[in-house]
């Protein structure tokens, strides 16, 4: 009985998901009972679990592909932090939600994606795995999908790029299975020769595009504007970045021998790199709240797959550290741009401003988060940043100058969205009596805000309860807690978040507006023609895609076309032409046929004389 | 008592469908639930052999004649597993044509012929002789011109005549081979060849002359072109042609011949992947262009048809495991496909997807139906395509031939791409056509049936997974 609680997480929400579906439209408010509730239970379970460590296996295909759950010190930490983002999101859209159409669904495939992770957090079989990795699609499809009447274009491109590189991860699993002559997770240990490193990077791909790197990225600023609000928050910000980053780990930590001498940790370093500076550049000029946080998603995901990737302690355990972090603040973030887009109706930065006074508890919570993501000490993100700098620095001074140049726009791009949507001046479009957020959206925000002070001050509770042990032996019982030990990164960290504030002010003297604070960086010559271009998706790596997908399928077209003028034209020509010959044989009259005939006589005879 | 089993299930809808028009001059609806009740004792009494097989035994049924002409029925658990998956999707596809067919002419050849198919085909799957493999292989080719050419108008049956030409061009190549087998092995008898070609493996050049007819029935390029130009039948034969038995004739007939009777050169087992891999690759590109769209779900089957050739070819557990189930699967999802393209079809009267859109919002069952059915056919858990993917995939992979799995990767990209493509055009967007309605209660009935399978034959995987392992070791037991 005992390992069968292990079922739980995995079930509970599975079945309320199909309750909501099933259940009438009449019983709006008993389903937001339910979602609360559930995703409360599986929170309570999270929690109940935490300090255990057991498996479940059940009979499944067959073929070694079993239905294998395994909770251990990792998967439980994920699985605690995975139920408190459910419940505090599902509770915050109890507000957010009640005004929209399709409730049901949405209440549907959020329990339903809950389930998912939860499954795939404690899958101990790759098939499992990629069961509930893989079966995340369909309520991501779904979620982005129920958005409003247009949304359906940024679903479908989610579900492509999403599902073409989960496919690049069964294609992995299946190298790796055929390495390891098992799919059971735990007893995978492969060295990173050639293959290994080819099926590595093949799980990479899935891993990280779940978290949302690039160049699988481009979904997300779509869906931000698309999806439901809280659906951001939910996936992308928390849940999948968890997910991902986790498998990431894994990978590269127990079932693959990470070192940082492979090509592989150089490469898993440069898409890092490449993800965090081009996804900020991207997010600087965003004009609109939840698109730009969007692509600071996308760019904080560069931090952890660099301090991963660098495969030393510091960095290893900066990156997991990160990916706690961001979960808490970007999911914080998120809601705020909920509540404002609540209470104000829109989300542009050029309509918003001076709301701070308005809504005080709201502004309050995005400068906690806001200051976390930008490194501000003493906030969680500014010591897992300096981690992931100590490792990259150790790894070569580019991909620290990189992860600083980074953050001094993450800096510069927080400071404008900030002044831009709370201070300044509305223009007209918002009206004088916008309130604070209903409190059922207010508690999740201030619950995890105060978690991202928390886990700044007491940063030794998460890294050495939650974090050092995964590691194991790998790290020597060395506490990365407490305050980063050097002091010259500390000191350009905080030179750096002085020039982003003095960037800021510069760039408000020359233009007088809060959102026109990087105006100086986006117009400036050649910048602006590259940011142009890139506004325009030339370099969606999706659109180019199809592109690509569409000149082979031309090719594969008239290939079939050519084949299929054999069957149509040449072979009717063919025929009637020689029919048409073999006719006029016959038409000539006696003789003809009398010759033919002869010649006939003539060569039996040839043939019978020269047989002789 | 299972002797007679077999051939009632061989002979009640092959000589059943005879009579079919003659009660159909006595009263339409009696006409029209013979015809189900002969397909589903197909079913029934299939799955009524599976107590007995299931423990590895076989039987026969064996009428003696001179010359090597033995008439043979034999039912093994491949046999059995193809049979059920064939006569069931027929069940369906013959209670949608309640439906579909219900306002047109001809509907007494229509059962006729459509009985008579599923009839020759449970010949097929149960034949152990190849001769009479090749006759009942004869007849699904003419119950195919002329199911085709349901509507007679001149195009139509111009197309009709190109898929009578090529399938039967190719039975006649393949007739060949059977003789070339015959004064190799000297008996038509797969028993007597099994044990006669293990020391002495069958000649490359038969091989070949029978894929030529194999290749040419499952619609594999270079012969596949009479596939899409099929898709002018009525839809509830272009989805008994593509997910239920024509296509799925030489698919099965390749495992049956090359897996379990005859001992090939292994050279095979690079030759066919490779030809498959290219069929997958051009018919999928091929799906993105076109924009009819029955002619769309018609390139995927060729590419589809393109995983379950490489299960089969390569020759390991994995791999035959993942065709059988793909097959199980395809079928489920691909005949779904066609007849909620034939509910679209017959309720706008527009087969172009270019100037279709925004049906989601009239038919949105149809629409939710289409749209599990292509999850399914892509491969997305929890729908039953999963799982035969990954097998096909890991299967070529422990066969050595990564580099042709990861070509099929591919292949499985672009087919979410020109899925999607194709719902989007058709249920999103901008309304195009006149308001149209969702289909007739029994054909929303059949697709819902369809739709529904594809997800639960995911999620109880156990049982068609147990079910397809022990044939295989079945039939990998009787070559070693």
């Amino acid at each position: 009985m005992t390992e069968q609680i292990l079922l739980f997480p995995v079930l509970l929400p599975a079945i309320a998901g199909l309750l909501m579906v099933l259940l009438s439209k009449r019983f709006g408010s008993l389903k937001e009972l339910i979602a609360v509730g559930i995703t409360l239970v599986n929170l309570v379970l999270a929690v109940y679990l935490y300090p255990m460590q057991m498996s479940y296996a059940a009979q499944w295909f067959g073929s070694g592909i079993e239905f294998s759950l395994r909770l251990y010190q990792f998967s439980a930490f994920i699985l605690a932090a995975v139920a408190g983002f459910g419940f505090l999101i599902v509770l915050y859209s109890v507000a957010f939600m009640r005004t929209r159409q399709s409730l049901s669904q949405y209440y549907a495939y959020t329990l339903l994606s809950l389930a998912m992770v939860n499954g795939a957090v404690l899958a101990d079989n790759l098939i499992a795995l990629l069961f509930f990795w893989e079966g995340l699609l369909i309520t991501l499809f779904g979620l982005i999908f129920i958005g409003g009447p247009s949304s359906f274009k940024s679903a479908v491109k989610a579900f492509v790029i999403v599902g073409i590189t989960d496919l690049c991860m069964m294609f992995g699993i299946g190298l790796t299975a055929f390495r390891a002559g098992t799919l059971t997770i735990s007893q995978i240990h492969l060295p990173l020769d050639a293959a290994g490193a080819v099926a590595f990077t093949f799980l990479m791909i899935g891993a990280i595009s779940k978290a949302g790197s690039m160049p699988f990225h481009s979904w997300i600023p779509d869906a931000a504007v698309d999806a439901p609000l809280p659906f951001m928050a939910f996936l992308p910000a928390a849940l999948e970045k968890l997910l991902g980053i986790y498998f990431l780990a894994r990978i590269s930590l127990d079932m693959f021998e990470l070192t940082a001498g492979s090509w592989v940790s150089l490469m898993l370093m440069i898409i890092g790199a490449i993800t965090i500076l081009l996804a900020v550049m991207m997010a600087l000029i965003q004009k609109d709240y939840k698109r730009l946080l969007s692509y600071h998603a996308i760019s904080q995901v560069g931090y952890m797959i660099l301090g991963i990737g660098t495969a030393v302690p510091a960095g290893i355990v900066g990156g997991l550290f990160h990916m706690i972090n961001h979960a808490m603040y970007k999911s914080c973030l998120f809601l705020t741009g909920g509540a404002v887009e609540r209470q104000t109706g829109t989300t542009d930065l050029e309509k918003l401003g001076g709301i701070g006074r308005k809504m005080p508890v709201t502004f309050i919570c995005f400068i906690i988060a806001a200051a976390a993501i930008s490194g501000v000490p003493p906030f969680n993100g500014f010591f897992s940043k300096e981690l992931v700098y100590d490792g990259a620095l150790e790894r070569g001074w580019i991909f620290y100058a990189a992860a600083i140049l980074g953050s001094f726009f993450t800096a510069a791009s927080f400071l404008k969205l900030g002044h831009s949507a709370f201070l300044g001046k509305a223009s007209g479009a918002i009206k004088e009596t916008v309130k604070e957020a209903p409190a059922f959206m207010l508690i999740p925000m201030i619950v995890i805000a105060s978690g991202c002070v928390f886990f700044g001050v007491y940063n030794a509770l998460p890294l050495n309860n939650f974090i050092q042990p995964v590691l194991g032996g790998k790290i020597d019982g060395h506490s990365f807690a407490g305050w980063p030990t050097s002091t010259m990164l500390v000191a350009i960290t905080v030179t750096v978040i002085i020039a982003a504030l003095a960037n800021h002010w510069y760039g408000i003297s020359r233009t007088g507006k809060g959102i026109g604070a990087v105006d100086h960086i986006h117009y400036a010559p050649v910048i602006s023609n590259i940011y142009n271009m890139a506004e325009k998706r030339y370099f969606d790596p999706y659109n180019i895609g199809l592109v690509l997908v569409n000149g082979i399928s031309r090719v594969a077209w008239w290939i079939d076309r050519g084949i299929d003028w054999i069957y149509s034209s040449f072979t009717v020509k063919v025929t009637y032409a020689a029919s048409t010959a073999m006719r006029k044989l016959h038409s000539d009259g006696y003789p003809a046929y009398i010759a033919w005939a002869l010649a006939g006589v003539i060569i039996v005879i040839a043939v019978t004389l020269k047989r002789i | 008592m299972e002797k007679e089993l077999l051939l009632c299930i061989v002979f009640l809808p092959f000589a059943g469908a005879f009579i079919l028009p003659l009660l159909g001059l006595m009263s339409k609806p009696l006409r029209n639930y013979t015809a189900l009740s002969f397909v589903l004792a197909s079913t029934i009494l299939s799955s009524l052999l599976i107590p007995d097989v299931i423990h590895g035994s076989t039987f026969t049924f064996a009428w003696q004649f001179p010359l090597g002409f033995n008439f043979v029925l034999q039912a093994d658990m491949l046999a059995v597993f193809m049979a059920i998956v064939s006569s069931f999707i027929g069940c369906i596809i013959v209670l949608y044509s309640f439906g579909y067919i219900s306002h047109y002419e001809n509907q007494g050849e229509y059962y006729l012929m459509v009985v008579l198919f599923i009839g020759s085909m449970m010949g097929i799957v149960y034949s152990a002789n190849l001769i009479f493999l090749y006759l009942f292989w004869e007849v699904t080719a003419i119950a195919c011109w002329r199911l085709i050419g349901f509507y007679r108008e001149r195009e139509i049956v111009i197309r009709a005549n190109k898929a009578f030409l090529v399938t039967v061009f190719g039975a006649l190549v393949m007739l060949i081979g059977f003789i070339g087998i015959y004064a190799q092995t000297g008996s038509f008898d797969m028993d007597t060849i099994r044990v006669a070609s293990k020391n002495n493996p069958i000649s490359n050049t038969l091989v070949l002359l029978i894929l030529f007819g194999i290749f040419s029935k499952s619609a594999t390029l270079p012969l596949h072109t009479w596939l899409p130009d099929a898709g002018v039948a009525p839809s509830p034969v272009t989805a008994l042609l593509h997910a239920a038995v024509l296509v799925k004739i030489g698919v099965y007939v390749y495992a049956r011949l090359f897996i379990d009777t005859f001992t090939i050169d292994p050279v095979w087992q690079t030759i066919v992947p490779v030809i498959a891999a290219i069929s997958a690759l051009v018919a999928a590109g091929a799906a993105m262009i076109e924009t009819d769209m029955k002619r769309i779900i018609a390139y995927s089957t060729v590419s589809q048809i393109g995983f379950i050739f490489l299960g089969f070819a390569i020759n390991n557990e994995m791999c035959i495991m993942g065709a059988m189930l793909y097959i199980l699967m395809h079928g489920l999802a691909k005949g779904g496909l066609f007849l909620c393209a034939g509910i679209i079809e017959q309720n706008t009267n527009v087969k172009d997807i270019t100037k279709l859109g925004g049906l989601i919002k009239t038919m949105p069952i149809t629409a939710i139906t289409f749209l599990f059915c292509a999850f399914s056919v892509m491969g997305i858990p929890p729908f039953g395509g999963f799982f035969s993917k990954y097998m096909v995939i890991a299967g070529a992979i422990n066969g050595g031939q990564s580099a042709i799995a990861f070509v099929f990767i591919v292949g499985a990209f672009l087919t979410i791409i020109y899925l999607f493509r194709l719902f989007t055009l058709i249920f999103m967007g901008e309304m195009k056509t006149a308001d149209a309605k969702e289909g007739s209660p029994v054909m929303i009935t059949s697709i819902v049936i369809l739709a529904g399978l594809s997800v639960i034959s995911g999620i109880l995987i156990y049982y068609p997974s147990e079910f397809v392992r022990l044939a295989v070791n079945q039939m990998l037991g009787m070559v070693q």
